[in-house]
């Protein structure tokens, strides 16, 4: 089984979401928590079965799909999407469990059920086409939810997030199929194995124009600047569950297929756009973070501060220093926990009083105190103060481009000043104050439905916070095995001065003279 | 004076253009059959000439391929046409545009 | 020794746990209790900690991993030497007396348990702030301290002042972070660690320009906590607390981490003396600065705050001149003179029910005796009168702007050691003498539980002979300090010195008793003084916090309305509408070439043969030509 594990991992929440069309409206809940209970054990016990000092790919699948071209059902994990997936299935599972939706419940289960096979296929996929199709596939549960759950601009919303992001993926398999055209003149085999074609060194203009492709179809998923503004509404109309699942995993896809393909393919084309990627990073960061401040719905202040601080993944992923990147990665983790967290506890307030306006709210601290008290660590979380879990990526994330450019982390560092600035007011809006609304004097409590969801999540925040080691080390691991291998086939002077060379690892040839 | 394939190609290109102006023109439908057989007469003529005079069989085959192909043509089209005017009465072009997008 | 190290640092966190799980239930008196009971337990390993240290040794160790990715390493370390434990048992003190005083004070609150939670969550941050081994760990104490100081200030979450200052508060300070961890990433990048231990080994290789950012980075870190200018506006609002908080954190310890992380990092600092004077000039300028402010204040614990501001001025003077242990010195003994006079304001407060103005109050020596001696002796201390605390720590700060042969800021201290003393007898004197204000307000104020005045009087007894420690205090910590001694050579120009500045502040002293002690009205800004420009000028706080609002805070609000309304929904998104709308508006329009007209159909099917014909003989024509 352990050989299977990853087939498993995909396919048992499909399948089980198709015999979930038996099930009787009244078990559905008791049993699509039973499936992603089970789906999260295993995904666990991939962990457990992970071997955290091993950097390359583990739990390796492989059979062909379409020989002639190459194309083969590989999977795989490593560091880097090990903790994804288990994300994954952990908010599929927080998002079962802490359900309040009352309408058509039983569709609902079975597309979160679908939606989760095609995140972990996505993570799992070490092959571009059926990375390519699980990438795809996620959108239709995705807009289905937005469509049918959604609020009352919900056709709008999600037609606007399925083209979007559909228009950007297209340019990106017109790059893959670019990419294995070329792994074909140059072997003379078609290939579509990423591991295959890391080990192909392009040149540098092909490099560059491939980057480009890419780079369209993961910066509309991620979303980054000017490509975001398909996230508040998608946001805004989404159900609170649509909201978790977007923004705790799918816009994670995007960074992730950052690392997993811009980094290691195209080593000189990274190097080349470092600094304009840098540049748009920076506006992510404060421009949304500005945007947030000016919103009046908290709904929308989440929605855009989480483009803020996917800003500072992207920053820390085009660090290429192994501190940079494990840092974005622990950081796309942090912020999936985050943020999930912080719709849960949006919706939570929306399920009571149907709306999402500050200006509704205010002095809920003394109405629903152990709301306002999860509601405040995590947004101290997001706001990324030492000892949660946000922290840790955010001052790695950084930490890792200060070598790179050192104006450019000062101005980026703003993210922990503006990031305070409309946290801090948003909380003050709708929590200090007086009661003023007479709707909100008789709100009740979280109950445990909801503490269900919010606990774990809690936990989580701080525990990795504290000890982020047992995460943290096999990242490590398999990101220095991604910058050594793009020092190795970097072929401009300036990528390899860029990204550093590992092979001599002995601790002091990070040491840099300054200038 | 000998008749080249020159001939030959200006009378194909004379029918075509006569068979195309009938297809552009024309609203009756029956006339428009006339017009399409032309059009495909004009070609079989090209082709049978050129296989002459350069020796290969494959031209001719072909126009023995399109006379076919016309003939089975007409055949379900005068059906479609006869059907038509059982239910309609007329076989006027402009009548027919069910198919609007 | 581990043991009590680990004691020492837990037993806050411990009691802010315990505090924490009763804070959704009503009052209950056990958890006040229990809280100071662990403080003091930490307060006793941590003078357990002090005689060990004191014979010599040192305590180091390394709980866990933190964080470990590339070449990066940051253990949780902690270490107990001779500046950390100073620094300990100051955090302890002071802290256990203000456990104990907010049992009293905090009497009546609904909030009583969840303020035991933040306070000694405090506590504990503040530990681990000054017990760290390396830079990033000072750092988790750092954002946890301003973390515990925004749920403190914004204690009574439903006062708009209270939250709006917890707000500001902890923003100024992150801007001020931003540079601290810039600073820590700079040291990181060029020393590849960030253990206290190796990066002063190691600093001295650096090349000057690196040591010197570094300096400032740190530096602008330690303005930000430490309220320095420009930073400083949060200070005074901070003052939205309960008076129990701004004794510990806003008096006694946060502000100082400044101070702290200066003196710690001294191995960096003695290599740039030119970031040094830059320090101590704007210490000697906030000294000034704030005592300015201070004059004309009318809120009690504002001017306690302000005077707070000063201090801490002087402290950095004595830093950036190099004088570590001076500076180190005198933090201790202000914290525990100020956090007295807080304490005491506090006592005031609540007998005047929350009246803040000095000038409704008067007389009050008669009801409150217990309070009005802690608080003339306090400001005694303050005002530095042989033979209290402040003398041998202020003067100490003198004597070392005039043997660095800095006499401009010489001059501003002196001048700045008389208006303290000037300010802080004139609230006394309204405070307590005088004839009684309050009468015609209808209050009547009472002396606080026996129980706190107690409570504080360990603050007391240390304000009177914290001086006494010096030598000692010397010995132990010129083992990690440099051991410059500051002594004025000469006899004579030292005895002048040291009389003629006890001879000024007295004359301040009797100055202020004579203008305020026999104070009969409550002003109501009619008088030509209240009037004046420089009265006025002082009253605004220099308009300082409205320039603030105007120059940074409105046109902020106003740029992210702007972003939102404007950039992102009519320029960014719009554009993304417009290419949308732009194919939907193209198909609609060629939507007439499929009107299902068969002739129109084959007319463009004629048109796309023609087209298709042109093509394929200009593509027959072009690959002839370039085959050629």
């Amino acid at each position: 089984m352990i050989d299977h594990i990853l087939t498993l991992l995909i396919f048992f929440p499909a399948l089980a979401a198709m015999l979930g069309f038996v099930v009787t409206k009244d078990s559905m809940r008791a049993y699509g928590i039973a499936v992603a209970g089970i789906e999260f054990l295993l995904s666990l016990w991939l962990w457990y079965a992970y071997d955290p000092m091993v950097s390359g790919m583990q739990f390796m699948e492989s059979a062909p799909l379409i020989p002639a071209f190459g194309v083969n059902y590989l999977l795989g994990v490593d560091g880097i999407s090990l903790f994804i997936i288990i994300l994954s299935t952990f908010f599929t599972l927080i998002g079962i469990a802490s359900l309040t939706e009352k309408r058509r419940i039983k569709d609902l289960i079975i597309t979160l059920l679908f939606l989760e096979m095609t995140m972990v296929g996505v993570f799992a996929a070490l092959d571009a086409i059926v990375f390519y199709v699980f990438w795809e596939l996620s959108l239709v549960p995705m807009l289905y939810i937005i469509g049918a759950w959604g609020g009352p601009l919900r056709i709008y919303a999600s037609v606007k997030f399925f083209l979007y992001t559909f228009t950007g993926s297209l340019v990106m398999l017109v790059g893959m199929l670019f990419m294995a055209y070329f792994y074909y003149q140059a072997t003379g085999q078609w290939s579509f194995s990423i591991l295959e074609w890391y080990r192909l060194i392009l040149p540098e203009n092909f490099q560059l124009w491939l980057f480009v492709a890419f780079f369209l179809g993961f910066a509309i998923k991620v979303p980054m600047f000017p490509f975001h503004t398909w996230l508040p509404y998608a946001h805004g109309q989404a159900p609170t569950i649509g909201s978790v699942i977007l923004a705790a995993i799918l816009l994670k896809m995007g960074t992730y297929a950052f690392v997993r393909f811009s980094l290691p393919l195209f080593p000189d084309a990274s190097v080349y756009f470092m600094m304009p990627i840098a540049i748009i990073s920076i506006i992510m960061i404060v421009y949304t973070a500005m945007v947030a401040y000016a919103q009046e719905d908290i709904k929308q202040v989440v929605a855009y501060s989480s483009i803020s601080h996917m800003g500072v993944i992207i920053l820390g992923t085009f660090a290429l220093n192994v501190e940079g990147v494990s840092g974005s990665v622990f950081l796309m983790l942090a912020h999936g926990v985050v943020s999930g967290a912080l719709f849960l506890l949006v919706g939570v307030i929306y399920d009571r009083r149907h709306t999402k306006l500050m200006s509704e709210f205010g002095g809920l601290a003394s109405v629903m105190p152990r709301y306002a008290a999860i509601f405040g660590i995590m947004m101290m979380a997001s706001v990324g103060l030492p000892l949660t879990i946000n922290f840790v990526g955010e001052f790695l994330s950084l930490l890792g481009f200060y070598k790179q450019s050192h104006m450019l982390t000062l101005t980026a560092g703003t993210a922990i000043i503006v990031g305070a600035i409309y946290m801090l007011s948003a909380y003050k809006k709708a929590f200090f104050g007086n009661v003023t609304n007479e709707e909100n004097k008789n709100l009740k409590d979280l109950n445990k439905t909801e503490l269900v969801g919010l606990i774990p999540l809690t936990i989580v925040a701080i525990w990795l916070g504290v000890y982020p080691k047992p995460v943290l080390e096999p990242i490590n691991n398999s990101v220095e095995s991604v910058i050594q291998l793009m020092h190795d086939k970097a072929q401009s002077e300036e990528a390899k001065l860029r990204i550093p060379d590992l092979s001599g690892k002995n601790g002091t040839n990070t040491m840099q003279e300054a200038n | 004076m000998a008749i080249t394939l020159t001939h030959y190609l200006v009378l194909a290109s004379v029918l075509f253009v006569i068979g195309l102006i009938g297809v552009m023109r024309r609203k009756n439908l029956l006339m428009l059959f006339f017009a399409t057989e032309i059009l495909l007469n004009a070609t079989n003529i090209a082709f049978a000439a050129i296989s002459h005079y350069i020796g290969d069989l494959s031209g001719q085959m072909f126009a023995f391929f399109i006379i076919a192909i016309a003939a089975s043509e007409v055949a379900i089209g005068l059906g479609l046409l006869i059907v038509w005017y059982k239910r309609t009465g007329k076989i006027d072009l402009d009548q027919m545009n069910s198919m609007r997008g | 020794m581990e043991l009590y190290l680990y004691i020492a640092l837990f037993a806050p966190l411990v009691g802010s746990l315990y505090s924490a799980l009763f804070s959704g239930s009503p009052k209950s008196q056990q958890v006040g209790i229990v809280a100071s009971g662990l403080l003091f337990t930490s307060f006793l390993s941590s003078a357990i900690l002090l005689t060990y240290v004191m014979s010599g040794h040192t305590v180091h160790v390394e709980m866990m991993t933190w964080m470990a990715t590339g070449d990066l390493y940051i253990p949780f370390g902690f270490v107990v030497d001779q500046v950390s434990v100073v620094m300990m048992m100051v955090v302890t003190i002071v802290s256990t007396v203000v456990h104990v005083y907010s049992i009293g004070y905090m009497d009546h609150d609904k909030g009583f348990n969840r303020f035991f939670a933040w306070l000694s969550a405090f506590v504990f941050s503040m530990m681990v702030l000054v017990m760290s081994d390396n830079f990033a760990g000072l750092f988790i104490g750092w954002e946890g301290v301003g973390l515990c100081s925004w749920g403190l200030i914004g204690f009574w979450y439903h006062k708009e002042s209270a939250t709006w200052a917890a707000n500001e508060a902890f923003i100024m300070n992150r801007i001020a972070d931003l540079g601290m961890l810039i600073g820590i990433f700079l040291i990181y990048w060029n020393v590849g660690s960030l253990q206290y231990d190796v990066v002063f080994a190691e600093i001295g290789n650096l090349q000057p320009v690196i040591i010197t950012w570094i300096g400032i980075f740190l530096f602008i870190g330690a303005m930000g906590k430490s309220a320095q200018f420009p930073l400083h506006t949060w200070l005074a609002d901070a003052m939205e607390g309960p008076t129990p908080v701004s004794a510990l954190i806003h008096a006694a310890t946060m502000v100082t981490a400044g101070v702290y992380l200066v003196v710690r990092s001294n191995a960096i600092y003695d290599l740039i003396p030119n970031v040094g004077i830059f320090i101590a000039s704007l210490g000697a300028f906030v000294a000034l600065f704030a005592a300015s402010m201070a004059l004309v204040n009318r809120d009690m614990k504002r001017i306690i705050a302000y005077s707070t501001l000063s201090q801490l001025g002087y402290m950095f003077v004595a830093a950036g001149l190099g004088a570590y242990w001076v500076a180190l010195f005198h933090l201790m003994a202000h914290a525990f003179f100020k956090a007295l006079l807080f304490l005491g304001a506090g006592n005031v407060m609540h007998a005047m029910h929350d009246e803040l103005d000095p000038f409704k109050m008067g007389g009050l020596r008669k009801v409150m005796k217990g309070t009005f001696v802690m608080m003339t002796l306090a400001s005694v201390a303050l005002a530095g009168i042989y033979p209290f605390a402040g003398f041998f720590s202020k003067d100490l700060i003198l004597e070392v702007g005039f043997v660095e042969h800095h006499y401009v800021i010489y001059t501003v201290l002196l001048l700045t050691a008389g208006l303290t003393a000037f300010y802080s007898f004139r609230l006394v004197a309204l405070i307590f003498h005088g004839e009684e204000r309050y009468k015609l307000f209808g209050i009547h104020p009472h002396e606080a539980y026996k129980f706190m005045l107690v409570a504080m009087s360990p603050l007391l007894v240390l304000a009177i002979i914290a001086g006494s420690f010096k030598m000692t205090y010397f010995q132990l910590v010129m083992n990690l300090l440099p051991a410059t001694q500051y002594h004025v050579h000469d006899q004579t120009t030292y005895w002048i010195m040291t009389i003629g500045t006890q001879l000024f502040v007295i004359a301040a002293i009797l100055f202020a008793y004579k203008k305020y002690a026999n104070w009969s009205n409550v002003p109501d800004g009619s008088s030509a003084m209240e009037r004046s420009f420089f009265y006025k000028l002082l009253w605004n706080q220099y308009y300082i916090p409205k320039m603030y609002e105007e120059i940074f805070a409105k046109p902020y609000a106003e740029l992210s309305r702007i972003a939102w309304k404007q950039i992102d929904l009519k320029i960014v998104d719009a554009t993304v509408d417009a290419i949308a709308n732009g194919i939907y508006k193209t198909g609609e329009n060629t939507r007439d070439i499929q009107n299902g007209n068969l002739s129109t159909m084959l007319r463009w099917m004629v048109v796309g043969l023609v087209v298709l014909s042109i093509l394929a003989v200009a593509f027959t024509v072009g690959y002839n030509a370039v085959g050629a």
